[in-house]
């Protein structure tokens, strides 16, 4: 009996542009759950091509969705952490489904709410146009909820957090 | 004539770059009705921009296509991500049919959460709809039709 494998190289360009793509596009669905109205392709283009580009060097630790509503409050918060793996192994996956069931839980925002992206980072991080140093808003006082693996690619792996 | 053509997305594209490739794919179908204005084409995609990004990262297109209708021509267009997108033969030919087109529409599909947004984007451009594209059967065409004659007859009763 005759036996054959098939084994397929996967690189970190390929792991960081789907992970940033998962990421913006579930940001996009809150987006659009909430009612807020993205920046615009230009500016949609710059953060998925900085997210891509910090997650291929492995500098990227965590995305972050800040909703600043219009009495000056910031909540929700969405956080995306990113962990890096040693072994380059494994396959794409994504929780999307998972995800948009998580829809329900997320809370409803004023007319006029806004959004901020930020990202922290684990190692110095080379600088992306339309990116520049910011601070975050205090998450204290918030209940966190994971809604847990949100993507997997051979070289890293993306999860969600809700903050509320 | 019922066509589908699939794109890959992530990780073979970022979104933008799966969205550049639809529009070409549609750009270069149109092109070949004489009826159809590239510049005008353009225009109307353009305003998709940052709505076909936000669908393509989702990955609704891969479950939800847009939908081209031009004359005859009914064009399927999703996206697939992941690892087949590694690996996916795409046919990027312009898809024939259609020929005698002289308006055209694409469809957008209205996947929640983003169904609000759709309609919002498309709202006032003549070429693009939230609405689902429905197929004409083919009993749908001869009620139609009867229903012009019946009415044809009527008019010409009354107008005697």
């Amino acid at each position: 009996m005759s036996t054959s494998t098939s084994t397929s190289t996967y690189t970190y360009t390929h792991t960081a542009t789907y992970l940033s793509d998962v990421i913006m596009g579930t940001i996009g669905d809150i987006l659009a759950l909430l009612g807020i109205r993205p920046d615009g392709a230009m500016r949609w283009d710059q953060d998925e091509q900085a997210i891509a580009a910090w997650i291929a060097e492995r500098s990227l630790d965590t995305v972050v969705l800040e909703c600043q509503r219009p009495d000056g409050a910031v909540r929700p918060i969405f956080e995306f952490p990113v962990t890096y793996k040693t072994t380059g192994q494994g396959e794409f996956e994504n929780s999307r489904a998972a995800m948009a069931r998580a829809h329900a839980k997320i809370t409803s925002v004023p007319w006029g709410t806004t959004y901020r992206l930020f990202c922290t980072f684990r190692t110095s991080r080379t600088p992306q146009p339309g990116w520049s140093s910011g601070t975050r808003a205090s998450t204290d006082g918030l209940r966190s909820t994971s809604f847990g693996t949100l993507a997997d690619a051979p070289h890293a792996s993306a999860s969600a957090r809700y903050l509320r | 004539m019922q066509r589908h053509r699939t794109i890959a997305a992530s990780p073979a594209r970022n979104a933008a770059e799966a969205w550049q490739t639809i529009r070409g794919l549609v750009d270069d179908t149109l092109e070949r009705r004489s009826s159809v204005d590239r510049a005008d084409v353009d225009v109307e995609l353009t305003v998709l921009d940052q709505l076909a990004r936000m669908l393509i990262s989702a990955g609704h297109l891969e479950k939800n296509p847009l939908v081209l209708v031009a004359g005859g021509l009914w064009l399927e267009i999703g996206t697939v991500s992941g690892g087949k997108a590694l690996t996916l033969e795409e046919n990027l030919n312009p898809v024939p049919g259609g020929a005698d087109a002289t308006d055209w529409r694409l469809h957008v599909p209205q996947v929640e959460p983003m169904a609000k947004l759709a309609r919002t984007t498309v709202k006032g451009h003549a070429h693009l709809s939230a609405d689902e594209a429905v197929q004409p059967t083919e009993s749908a065409a001869k009620t139609a039709a009867s229903v012009d004659l019946d009415a044809l007859e009527r008019w010409a009763r009354e107008s005697a």
